[in-house]
């Protein structure tokens, strides 16, 4: 999976794409909280080019956002693909993440 | 569609995912099946496999896990054999879904996941083998 990272002002963007699941998930847990630990707040997750999510992967978007929470922090997930995004309803996830159609539905989010 | 069965061997380690991936989408493009079908398909069985290797084995031996694929009419037959510890995830609580993130745990999620993007599971122990068949219908309007 190759993970693209930007800045936009104080937000750090995280763009996937590929397959996220146990073989990288640990790769992208380490992104995610080096920037958390580096002060960031807000954070936003691309999955537009993410083909495959699994448990591994909600797992690391849990984990980041409950140390967000901590901190006063928020992140957004935008641009799912259906069969992407239906995996983090089946989950229950939906309920507490908020989960976008777009780059500028999250940038507006935050 | 290819009523022939298709059958690979995994070996008990996470980068086989790549693997499982790739058998999964050339045997599902085979039989004409959409990316979603695919996808929900190869979801169920990484979720099934990582299990199995994190927490299946006492030792740290090399084992197979043994997949094989079955066209039955409208179904597809996904039958994944080890030879682990006994584990029948059938019988796996449900994980409480009106929770709040605080509370939100993801042991158990894995088999909730398969649980709802199959449409039967069903558990056998034979002998040392874990034995789980798996049922997805092909023919439902997103799938196939």
């Amino acid at each position: 999976m190759e993970i693209i990272e930007e800045k936009q002002k104080s937000i750090s963007i995280f763009k996937l794409n590929g397959r996220l699941d146990s073989n990288t998930s640990q790769g992208f847990e380490k992104k995610i909280f080096d920037a958390i630990s580096d002060g960031s707040k807000n954070i936003v997750v691309d999955f537009r080019d993410l083909d495959y999510i699994s448990s591994a992967g909600l797992r690391v978007i849990l984990k980041a956002t409950k140390a967000l929470n901590r901190e006063d922090g928020k992140i957004m997930l935008c641009a799912m693909q259906d069969y992407v995004k239906e995996v983090f309803e089946i989950a229950g996830f939906d309920s507490f993440l908020s989960i976008v159609p777009t780059m500028d539905d999250a940038l507006k989010g935050l | 569609m290819p009523k022939k069965k298709h059958s690979f061997e995994l070996k008990s380690k996470i980068s086989e995912l790549d693997t499982l991936c790739h058998e999964m989408e050339k045997f599902g493009r085979s039989l004409g099946l959409s990316k979603k079908c695919i996808f929900e398909i190869n979801l169920a069985l990484d979720e099934l496999f990582t299990n199995i290797i994190s927490y299946g084995f006492a030792d740290e031996k090399e084992h197979s896990i043994k997949i094989t694929i079955t066209p039955q009419n409208d179904m597809l037959c996904l039958c994944i054999e080890d030879d682990g510890l006994p584990f029948n995830p059938v019988d796996v609580e449900e994980p409480d879904l009106k929770r709040t993130i605080e509370d939100c745990k993801i042991g158990g999620l894995g088999i909730h996941l398969i649980k709802n993007l199959m449409d039967e599971v069903c558990y056998e122990r034979c002998g040392r083998i874990n034995k789980l068949t798996l049922k997805k219908n092909i023919t439902a309007t997103d799938c196939g």
